[in-house]
């Protein structure tokens, strides 16, 4: 059993509260733990405060449970949860939503975790307070503020929040995920924030949207980036930002967990890392596919490898993402252009703040690959489209440069955080 | 899309990647560097303009080797789809 630092404060809006005030609220909002009995659960929950309480009811009664956000619930979900034998309860009316399931297997102590569905539909995955601690193994931390960007729920937000619940002097300021820009920015404003982990794309879509000098007054000193392929261009961009600041690229999964830290301010990972059996997490490539054997994993993967269906490729010393393996690869004529590859290009240069690159069907050649380019500068787009095409010749073979390209004006950012 | 128009979306395509603009249609494609790709995204192009795909006779695709042929393709292609 875990132990809580009780000292610890989260804060939500103009709220501070901790594990004690967390427990009272959840028992005045759930009442009594014998109704979940026999019951794998799901908190729907609207606002963060709940949600924390949930997390605290379910940990110190020993639930089989887990909290979604109350709008992430669809017919598909409702119908994953039925057939996973999971009741989903919304805590603000305390009824059940949905077709109540054939309860199945009840495990007290399992916390059921939702992937973001950035790669396909939403997924349940099992985890529990020991895999989803993944910062106990840091030997010890810093007295740190956190500002926690992510959506209730998913496997990032538990991390955070586990981190804010067991790991000494680790506060924790909880951002409004439906506006994070304002709620990033107010807590600048109020609070001293040392530390956060986010996405590439969460500084993306700050940066353009709070001036750079609000920015900056934040003393951060760890940055912690993951979620998705993890570029030079903004590496360079928060190290220049923050020169004090320990910035590391995490690469972690809800399926297994937080398995590599990367923190020489390079993209990609040394290779010297692969295929040692003595590391406590295991990392292999096999077909060009990143593989992880760990005890963070989910609980189904009883320390087998797991496919992570992200593609890598090993350049030189260092091993490069190259996106997923499920679609992602950009099929011209044969040949084999990867959107990772040709959006580290792009972010690289000066005038470009966020990009995505995807493939289009095309006639005649299968697919061509097209580019949503986000500019720091204003610029018409026919004369952004002529330069970029200039700047990736310079790097790309002729089948990887964009052939069609658009240019919003504001970084897209979903509850994900991520492109 | 009339024969003129496709020669200006061709050139388009040519000059937004620094290569000269096709100046006849008796320029053989590869010497106007006119290529696989440029086609494919012409095709797209088109295909974007009159909100409907193209239907490609490939025996005739095979044929092509000047500035004419590929004009003479795609307006075949349009009446065709």
């Amino acid at each position: 059993m875990l132990l809580p630092c009780g000292s610890n404060n989260l804060h939500i809006d103009d709220v501070c509260i901790d594990w004690t005030g967390l427990s009272l609220e959840a028992e005045r909002l759930l009442g009594s733990a014998a109704q979940f009995a026999g019951l794998r659960v799901m908190f729907a929950i609207s606002d963060i405060k709940t949600a924390l309480a949930a997390v605290v009811y379910g940990m110190i009664h020993e639930l089989d449970w887990g909290v979604i956000e109350l709008s992430r619930v669809n017919n598909f979900l409702r119908t994953s949860f039925t057939e996973a034998g999971v009741t989903l309860i919304n805590v603000s009316n305390g009824e059940s939503v949905g077709v109540p399931p054939d309860l199945g297997e009840v495990v007290p102590g399992r916390i059921t975790v939702m992937t973001s569905g950035t790669t396909g539909n939403s997924k349940l995955i099992a985890h529990s307070p020991a895999t989803l601690n993944t910062f106990n193994r840091a030997r010890s931390l810093p007295p740190n503020l956190w500002f926690v960007p992510y959506q209730l729920g998913t496997y990032a937000w538990y991390q955070m929040v586990m981190l804010g619940l067991f790991m000494p002097m680790q506060h924790l300021a909880l951002g409004d995920s439906s506006d994070l820009a304002h709620s990033f920015e107010k807590v600048l404003s109020k609070h001293k924030v040392t530390a956060i982990s986010s996405t590439p794309t969460f500084w993306r879509h700050i940066l353009m949207s709070i001036d750079e000098e609000t920015i900056t007054h934040a003393p951060l000193l760890s940055i912690s980036l993951g979620g998705e392929v993890v570029d030079q261009a903004i590496l360079d961009r928060l190290s220049a930002l923050y020169p004090d600041a320990c910035i590391r690229h995490i690469y972690a999964s809800s399926e297994s967990g937080s398995a590599i830290v990367v923190s020489d301010g390079r993209a990609g990972f040394d290779r010297m890392i692969l295929d040692q059996p003595d590391r406590t997490i295991q990392i292999k490539i096999s077909q060009g596919r990143l593989f992880v054997r760990s005890p963070f994993g989910q609980l189904l993967s009883e320390g087998e490898w797991i496919d992570t269906g992200d593609l890598v490729a090993i350049r030189g010393e260092r091993v490069h993402f190259l996106g997923r393996a499920n679609g992602e690869m950009v099929n011209v004529g044969g040949q084999k252009a990867f959107p990772a590859d040709i959006q580290a290009l792009l972010l690289g240069h000066p005038s470009v703040l966020w990009a995505q690159v995807t493939g289009r069907r095309a006639p005649m050649v299968g697919q061509l690959p097209s580019a949503s380019v986000v500019l720091s500068v204003q610029m018409d787009a026919c004369t952004a489209e002529v330069m970029l095409i200039a700047y990736c010749a310079e790097s790309l073979p002729d089948y990887a440069i964009p052939r069609f390209w658009d240019f919003p004006l504001s970084v897209p950012l979903g509850a994900s955080l991520k492109s | 899309m009339n024969r003129s128009e496709i020669f200006d979306l061709m050139n388009a395509v040519m000059t937004k990647r620094g290569r000269p603009e096709l100046v006849s249609e008796a320029q053989t494609t590869r010497a106007a560097v006119f290529r696989s790709l440029d086609f494919s995204e012409t095709a797209l192009r088109i295909e974007m303009k009159i909100s409907r795909e193209l239907a490609f006779d490939a025996a005739s695709m095979r044929r092509i080797e000047t500035v004419k042929d590929v004009l003479d393709f795609f307006e075949e292609a349009i009446r065709g789809s």
